[in-house]
């Protein structure tokens, strides 16, 4: 069945979410031409790649990339495809290499992606008549450009800055990404298969609130993790600015010493924040009182910064996760968490920051293991006859008329909009989104409406 | 390696055959009787690395890294009533094989290797999954029988094929 973009669009617009867009191999078709051929898509961190030839493999949907460092010490991303036959390449996951040598006949590429090495070049092509390797290089996307040390790449080489694309965005992705000028130290990624549809998760992180009262309760009965109970988390804002958007907890009175502290920072990750953020993003800990949580970047990068118990004492650590939900097909989903943590913060701190986050998040997380059978169950619902008639309630924080029940927060000190409470404007602001770039590849409006 | 008829690989291995039965039973309180109190209980991330197997696993970063708190933390949960993703439970068989015991490096501790199948099946139209590792464990002789002191988990896929590890291996 022909997806019906426009019909998708306005039902959207209107809060409504069209159930088979969670399992529809026509939409999902869709999805890989028009969002993931155009939009900026997570590949890497650079400190997973530190030194010249450090190498990570990674994919964009089924485009298979080798993300490297050569040896001028820039990061470089090739197209894993062997130019004269096809072959992957490099069939490790990391490494460190000078060069890459393709195994079926031999052609030779430095780490920057030049052709250096023919095997019989000329018996078999008569030297630089027939092929001149000087003029060949690994293909490589669209675009590639870097921040805070996140590798992103856009297979259109059209597609906007990446600085304008993350817009507003850079404000809160800074609070996860430059906790100081050291940067992130970043291990992993934990990597497994899902049975669920990428977008799931996507919106739950940008700004499903109201989940965590009740998916996550047992979290809070074991006392892991306290501040996800109801009464706490509705007091939470939830904000979104140009391609993304998040979730925060409200934060008890005090200072930025005192709320940071709350969360677990010790003084000298305190002071290398307020050293590192602007004025106006100290102000949105010190003087809003909110603490970013969950987020996702438009379509399928997503953070978590959250503060649990590390031990039987009751220590309290924060530990900040990046995510992406890449996708395998309509149905299933291949999930990449990283565990990241400030470079320059003491080592007692990175391990039990580590412990937290191996508590909460990743394959074996207290938190995603709920998490993710409500998303796999959903992909089973979405994929059957009836769920093409329904069209599922994306409607919190709006009346019938599609009027806001409540004001945005006055004095937001962030880019963008925010919301106290409930409510599901972030799901909305993504989701319509994700079908203007079904209508035309791009966030620009659609056309005519 | 211990030759298989010696009585210290039957101990060892009739502890692995036990503890597989109280993982399948969910009789996980019985299961926290067997660690000991330094437990250290890992499950690396497996990477594809060029040309060699040992180079092929994450240093830093693991699927479990766990102490007893982390642990006992992880079987309150399933006690709450509250922990959707194993409500209802997974069917599980872990299948324990290739048995092999050695010295420990303390008098009163064996290492233990061994390989582990683990079947999982949830609900009624999902496929079930499968995980397999080999273990190494590091066994302790205390006065109430022999203790879990180390587990170390090899899983043999890079990418897992489940949907997380709200199971034990």
């Amino acid at each position: 069945m022909a997806v019906d973009v426009a019909q998708l669009t306005a039902d959207i617009a209107a809060g409504d979410i069209p159930a088979l867009i969670y399992n529809d191999r026509d939409v999902f078709e869709l999805e890989r031409e028009r969002i993931f051929g155009s939009a900026w898509l997570f590949l890497a961190h650079e400190a997973e790649i530190p030194s010249a030839g450090d190498y990570v493999v990674r994919r964009i949907v089924d485009d298979s990339f080798i993300v490297i460092r050569d040896e001028q010490g820039r990061v470089r991303v090739h197209f894993n495809m062997c130019l004269h036959r096809g072959m992957q390449l490099c069939r490790a996951e990391r490494g460190n290499a000078s060069h890459f040598r393709c195994p079926y006949h031999g052609w030779s590429y430095s780490n920057a992606g030049e052709l250096v090495g023919v095997p019989f070049h000329a018996d078999a092509y008569g030297g630089e008549h027939g092929l001149s390797p000087k003029e060949k290089t690994l293909v490589t996307p669209g675009r590639v450009a870097i921040y805070n040390g996140l590798i992103f790449a856009s297979l259109d080489p059209a597609a906007p800055e990446l600085e304008d694309y993350l817009g507003g965005f850079r404000y809160y992705l800074d609070f996860y990404t430059r906790q100081s000028d050291a940067g992130l130290d970043v291990r992993g990624p934990q990597r497994w298969r899902v049975k669920a549809n990428w977008k799931i998760g996507a919106e739950n992180f940008c700004g499903d609130s109201y989940h965590t009262p009740h998916t996550h309760v047992s979290v809070v009965e074991i006392e892991l993790f306290v501040d996800t109970k109801a009464r706490k988390r509705k007091q939470g804002a939830l904000y979104f600015t140009d391609n993304g958007g998040g979730t925060t907890y409200k934060l008890p009175p005090g200072t930025y010493e005192e709320r940071a502290g709350y969360v677990g920072y010790p003084p000298e990750l305190i002071e290398s924040q307020r050293r590192t953020w602007s004025a106006e993003q100290q102000a949105l800990i010190a003087d809003a009182g909110f603490m970013p949580s969950a987020a996702t970047l438009f379509p399928n990068l997503s953070l978590v910064h959250n503060w649990p118990a590390v031990n039987e004492e009751g220590l309290i650590v924060p530990f900040i996760s990046i995510r992406l939900w890449q996708p395998v097909g309509p149905g299933e989903t291949e999930v990449y968490s990283w565990f990241a943590v400030d470079r320059s913060a003491p080592d007692w701190f990175k391990q039990a920051s580590y412990k937290a986050y191996l508590m909460c998040f990743g394959s074996s997380g207290m938190f995603e293991q709920d998490d993710v059978e409500n998303w796999t169950s959903i992909t089973q619902m979405a994929r059957g006859r009836l769920a093409q008639r329904l069209n599922l309630y994306n409607r919190m924080g709006i009346d019938r008329e599609g009027k806001l029940l409540h004001d945005p927060v006055e004095g937001w000190p962030g880019p963008g909009r925010a919301f106290v409470g409930f409510g599901e404007y972030n799901q909305r602001e993504l989701l319509n989104l994700w079908s203007r770039y079904l209508a035309n590849g791009s966030a620009a409006p659609v056309a005519g409406r | 390696m211990l030759s298989f008829t010696s009585a210290t690989h039957h101990e060892a291995h009739e502890f692995l055959v036990r503890e597989a039965e109280l993982l399948d039973e969910r009789r996980y309180r019985d299961w926290l009787d067997l660690l000991a109190p330094d437990i250290v209980y890992r499950m690396p991330v497996r990477v594809t690395a060029p040309e060699t197997l040992e180079h092929g696993l994450l240093e830093d970063m693991a699927h479990f890294d766990e102490d007893l708190y982390s642990l006992r933390k992880r079987i309150e949960r399933f006690e709450t009533g509250h922990a959707w993703t194993e409500d209802p439970p997974s069917r599980t068989r872990h299948f324990v094989t290739n048995v092999r015991t050695f010295e420990g490096s303390a008098a009163d501790e064996v290492v233990v290797r061994s390989y582990v199948l683990l079947f999982r099946s949830r609900g009624d139209i999902r496929d079930a999954d499968l995980v397999s590792a080999e273990r190494t464990d590091v066994l302790r002789r205390t006065d109430a029988g022999l203790r879990l002191a180390r587990r170390e988990i090899l899983a043999d896929e890079s990418v897992l094929r489940t949907q997380n590890l709200a199971v034990f291996l």
